[in-house]
């Protein structure tokens, strides 16, 4: 365990670990869009800038990317650092016109509205939410280990979509990229037997039916990637019932084992 | 042949020699890219049906470029005894007078341009190739020549690129020769360190330091590359030193190899280079058939190859850690740093990365040593550096020159100011990273730190020279709108605010822009220049922030109401 200083906080660290990890832990707001803790830190949304006071290399860096070491001494916001949120905000807002998080980040700098053209697509996949933060890809690809979704172009006209906008096979329809979607872009419906990511090419996924109450509850593939990873006594249960039925039989066989008769039906 | 020793080595330098000056005539046809534009293989052609036809006992061979490109297309005509005559502006239609004049021990008077009468290749003996033609203005009386200092070049232009034997002949491979049989790789970094020399690839950090930090991991495995991603718009240096002497690379990369500990090398070449990746790719497989490259080199216990790998069209990729995604076959997008490549690089590995041009100098530096290389230059910047050239003015073509020589002598001596009578406005140094410097500072040296302070940076060598008739803020716009199509799209500053810039840019341009547009630039850029994850970001404002610096007037005239 270390000691560094964020705002003139001592906050405790496990060397090496990122900043903004730390700042979150304990509960210090730097806003950030494209950190999540189990990847691999990525530097793109530019939010997340300290100053460091104290340490190898004073200045303004990335807290996302910055790692503590004993002693250092940060800050989250100077005068210089909150000016270019204002900006970069702008931008987002500008990009990504329908994201509410971004307003709503945006109002607590005081940014309500942009100097800059908005950016508004028809029947733009990401619902004109998507600031390219990159979360999707890298959970689909690091996480889930599907590699689903990918960029397409570059520059002002990179998006985030399937290979050639096709329907994807690959997708396992997890979820796990609406899920860590910091503004909410990616729309994805369960249907009668198919799970439809609508952002995605309208690729499609069967679900899995329940053999207990006949329900349609998970993606079929990502069911089976899921089982993989189960210890064996459970993979039975789990491969067939949805959890409420789970649930049902976990506690049938519970009573059955306590007091040798069923009560539930 | 194998080299395996000094003596053999000795040999092929006698060989390369006979090729250099034979007993007959030889004609050198200017071949790089710039001299097949200018129409080169046909003046090639041309010469050979000729000497085809009369069955003369004439050597014809190709060579780089030597820098004249104003000049193309050049033929090097040598009579055994004679000076080495340079023949400028060439057609295919000179080629009968050309072999007839030489078969009676002349010149055409009318398509001389200048005579050699010995040459010092910096890292061999001398050349000396006769004298007479005294008609003939010397080399060094030339205005656009006088003023330059040829190290990095100092074989373009003369020798073979596709023959290692002319390479020899010039002294190639000496400095690794040197390295392998007398020093540690302890001794070779110290000698680079002590050399002053810095990155060529514009950023200016000391070499032999970058170097220690890949030297240093204890891996096992590590890797240097050659970055010849060459990209800035005008800018052409490295094409033409891989051209025009594609084994001074290598040379360079070996010795860095043996010092770094590091078995393999690429050589990252921009696919839109085809000339220059084939005279590598001879060049790779003369050096391994002389057991240059490859296993157990000269019989000692160090082993080295190299292999090229192309870009795919991506400016960005020049950037270190784009390039090393590059080569692993992903996308050529930047990560931020650290972990520097030094730490971990290609494929996870320690790797070093340097410039074409850097690599170039390192043979110079351990063949005449660190206190010789450091007497070129100026202070804190030792060595040469060589610049295109271009725009308006009127001798372009790739110049070297000692570091801290004045932007003035590069202009008005070199280049000879600008074409049809107008004045020069103002220089863009650095490419779309640089800035443009006015022609009231032209008295700045040329060196990393004066070229920053006038709000330019040295860059990779691009020299674009404008004139009175052009717009400051068109050229602003031409830059943003070159770095906003290449970025890579992977941070907020530089995807949208470079989009962003570039709309506010064509506003003012269109006449509707207001004052408040122009400090939105000016906060945009700076933005763009604190915030941006990679080098190209934050540096993309710099033309926009220079030209609103030094020529606020021509956008005042641009805005609404003016």
């Amino acid at each position: 365990m270390i000691h560094i200083t964020i705002n003139g906080r001592t906050c405790h660290a496990r060397e090496g670990e990122r900043v903004l990890s730390v700042a979150r832990r304990e509960g210090i707001e730097i806003p950030s869009l494209c950190y999540e803790e189990s990847l691999e830190p990525y530097g793109a949304c530019r939010l997340c800038f300290v100053e460091v006071l104290k340490g190898s290399r004073p200045g303004i860096v990335t807290s996302c990317t910055l790692e503590a070491v004993e002693g250092l001494e940060v800050l989250t916001e100077t005068p210089e650092i909150t000016r270019m949120r204002k900006v970069l905000l702008e931008l987002y807002l500008a990009q990504a016109p329908k994201a509410e998080a971004i307003r709503a980040l945006a109002e607590r700098y005081g940014v309500t509205k942009t100097r800059f053209p908005k950016r508004i697509v028809r029947e733009d996949p990401l619902q004109n939410r998507c600031i390219l933060c990159g979360l999707c890809v890298r959970v689909c690809r690091d996480v889930m280990g599907a590699g689903a979704i990918s960029y397409i172009g570059r520059g002002q006209f990179t998006e985030i979509n399937t290979p050639f906008h096709e329907e994807n096979e690959v997708c396992m329809g997890c979820g796990a990229c609406a899920e860590i979607c910091p503004t909410q872009a990616i729309a994805l419906e369960d249907g009668e037997q198919n799970r439809v990511l609508r952002s995605w090419s309208e690729t499609r996924v069967p679900l899995k039916r329940c053999e207990g109450c006949g329900r349609y509850f998970a993606p079929v593939p990502f069911a089976r990637y899921a089982h993989e990873k189960l210890d064996p006594p459970l993979k039975a249960t789990v491969q067939v019932l949805c959890p409420e039925c789970r649930r049902k039989e976990a506690t049938r066989r519970f009573l059955d084992w306590t007091v040798g008769k069923p009560t539930i039906p | 042949m194998t080299i395996r020793e000094r003596k053999e080595l000795a040999a092929g330098r006698e060989a390369g020699k006979r090729k250099l000056f034979p007993r007959r005539p030889r004609l050198a046809v200017g071949l790089a890219t710039c001299g097949i534009a200018a129409g080169g293989d046909r003046v090639y052609t041309a010469l050979e049906s000729e000497i085809q036809r009369q069955n003369l006992d004439i050597e014809l061979t190709r060579v780089g470029c030597i820098g004249c490109c104003g000049e193309e297309p050049l033929v090097n005509v040598q009579i055994p005894g004679k000076p080495l005559v340079i023949l400028h502006k060439v057609t295919e239609s000179d080629a009968g007078k050309i072999v007839d004049a030489v078969m009676h021990g002349g010149i055409p008077p009318e398509l001389a341009f200048c005579r050699i009468d010995v040459w010092d290749p910096i890292v061999g003996d001398p050349l000396v190739f006769g004298k007479g033609f005294d008609e003939i203005p010397p080399y060094e009386t030339i205005p656009f020549f006088a003023p330059q200092r040829k190290i990095v070049l100092r074989d373009a232009g003369l020798i073979n690129p596709e023959d290692i034997d002319e390479y020899l002949a010039v002294g190639g491979y000496g400095a690794f020769l040197k390295v392998l049989a007398e020093m540690t790789p302890e001794e070779v970094v110290d000698e680079v360190i002590a050399s002053g020399l810095r990155g060529r690839g514009g950023a200016g950090f000391p070499t032999g330091v970058k170097w220690n930090f890949t030297k240093k991991e204890p891996s096992l495995q590590k890797y240097i590359i050659c970055n010849a991603d060459e990209g800035d718009p005008g800018a052409y240096m490295n094409r033409n030193e891989m051209e025009s002497d594609p084994h001074m690379i290598l040379e360079g990369m070996l010795i860095g190899a043996y010092a770094i500990g590091a078995r393999e090398g690429i050589i990252y070449v921009r696919a839109e280079y085809p000339l220059a990746i084939e005279r590598l790719r001879i060049a790779l497989a003369q050096a391994r058939s002389y057991g240059l490259l490859g296993k157990k080199i000269m019989g000692t216990a160090f082993s080295f190859d190299l292999t090229i790998a192309e870009g795919a069209g991506a400016f960005v990729c020049g950037e270190e850690t784009a390039l090393i995604a590059s080569i692993e076959g992903r996308t050529g997008r930047p990560r931020p740093r650290p972990p520097f490549p030094a730490q971990k690089g290609l494929w996870g590995m320690p790797t070093n990365i340097n410039n074409v041009e850097t690599w170039t100098n390192i043979p110079v530096i351990i063949s005449r040593g660190s206190a010789w290389f450091n007497d070129v230059g100026s202070e804190k910047n030792s060595g040469t550096k060589v610049f295109s050239l271009v725009g308006e003015v009127q001798r372009v073509g790739l110049v070297e020159v000692p570091l801290g020589t004045p932007i003035r002598t590069i202009v008005y001596d070199v280049g000879n100011g600008a074409a049809g009578g107008r004045q020069v406005k103002a220089v863009q140094t650095g490419g779309p990273s640089g800035g443009c410097i006015p022609a009231r500072l032209f008295d700045t040296p040329v060196d990393y730190e004066h070229l920053a302070e006038v709000g330019s940076i040295m860059g990779s060598g691009g020299i674009v020279v404008m004139d009175e008739a052009t717009s400051m803020v068109d050229t602003a716009r031409f830059f943003v709108g070159f770095t906003n199509e290449e970025s890579c799209g992977k941070c907020a500053p530089c995807r949208e605010g470079l989009k962003h810039m570039l709309m506010v840019l064509d506003k003012i341009l269109a006449g509707k822009a207001t004052s408040s547009d122009l400090s939105l630039l000016e906060e945009l850029s700076w933005v763009i220049k604190k915030a941006s994850l990679c080098g190209l970001g934050q540096t993309a404002p710099n033309p926009v922030l220079s030209t609103l610096k030094y020529f606020k007037d021509e956008y005042d005239t641009f805005l609404k109401g003016a």
